[in-house]
């Protein structure tokens, strides 16, 4: 049987190196991602966060695993929520030029079966990356449907999408 | 075992009207779907054809018709040799307000196992459904060349 994984694919206006460059900066991720934002100096081996705006919830550790901009990146990924029972799984984006776009194609994989990751993944990563589409072709954002219940005291996360 | 199925699910900046609206109105198709027509008068058990380019592609029965928050239809391939022997499949379009967003997501199942149609649509939708998306958002499509979808049967 072949192992369980989240494969979403997602076409955007734009060129590999914009798209990169928004999966890479802490910035721009604050921004499409609801004030969490990425953090490594991106290199090989070296540590990747995503700092959680929301702070009673540990940031998600992991490792840069791949960095090719702007092709392919690659980090571990360990929520520290119970979820992945503190084991990594692994995030893989692979951007294709098609002529005037960009083929995102994203891959969440290496958790273990019957874990609770895919079905968190599964909601998480569409609205990520409908929200990275969004601001990369016209600059706004979408806002998280489970943020609404409790407001994010800073004004940049969930207020950023209004 | 699962059945196999497609699973498709985006958030656009829009309302359930108006994405109402471009999924069964062909003004609308015609610009994100592959210059696609969807022709149907909407009605439970009312017939639907897909035709592109003039020519039909699928046809189906309309099966459910909430107006603005739940859309169904059987859609059974009628136009490459090989996937026109494949079953009719079906497929769900369930919307679903947050906000300013509305959270689209698309169900097709009924499927075979081992046919191609399951493998052809699953390039096709989110290609579709993110031109859609971006003519909702900017006003643009984005035209994705069917071709580089590298579907089976289709070209």
């Amino acid at each position: 049987m072949s192992k369980p994984e989240f494969v979403y694919v997602i076409y955007i206006a734009s060129t590999p190196e914009k798209v990169f460059e928004a999966l890479t900066d802490a910035e721009a991720s604050k921004l499409y991602w609801h004030g969490n934002s990425v953090d490594s100096n991106w290199k090989v081996g070296s540590a990747f966060a995503l700092r959680l705006a929301r702070q009673e919830k540990q940031d998600i550790t992991g490792e840069v695993l791949e960095y090719d901009p702007p092709r392919r990146l690659a980090y571990s990924f360990c929520a520290h929520d119970g979820s992945d029972g503190g084991r990594p799984s692994r995030a893989t984006f692979e951007l294709e030029r098609q002529r005037d776009q960009v083929k995102l194609t994203m891959i969440h994989d290496q958790f273990e079966p019957g874990s609770d990751v895919l079905e968190k993944v599964s909601k998480g990563w569409p609205l990520i990356l409908s929200s990275l589409k969004s601001y990369v072709e016209c600059g706004k954002v979408l806002y998280a449907p489970w943020y609404e219940e409790r407001p994010l005291a800073t004004k940049n996360a969930a207020g950023a999408a209004r | 075992m699962s059945k196999p199925e497609f699973v498709y699910i985006t958030y656009i900046g829009t309302t359930p009207e108006k994405l109402w609206e471009a999924l069964t109105s062909s003004e609308f198709t015609r610009r994100y779907w592959f210059n696609t027509d969807v022709r149907s008068d909407w009605k439970v058990g009312s017939a639907i054809a897909l035709v592109m380019d003039g020519k039909t592609t699928d046809v189906g029965e309309i099966l459910e018709a909430d107006r603005p928050r739940r859309l169904s239809y059987t859609f059974k391939h009628v136009s490459d040799e090989e996937l026109k022997q494949e079953p009719a499949s079906k497929v769900v379009f369930a919307l679903e307000p947050h906000g300013k967003v509305v959270k689209l997501t698309l169900t097709h199942e009924g499927f075979v196992e081992g046919g191609k149609m399951l493998d052809g649509i699953s390039k096709g939708w989110p290609a579709i459904l993110a031109s859609l998306k971006s003519l909702l958002e900017s006003g643009t499509a984005v035209a994705i060349p069917l071709a580089a979808l590298g579907i089976e049967g289709i070209e």
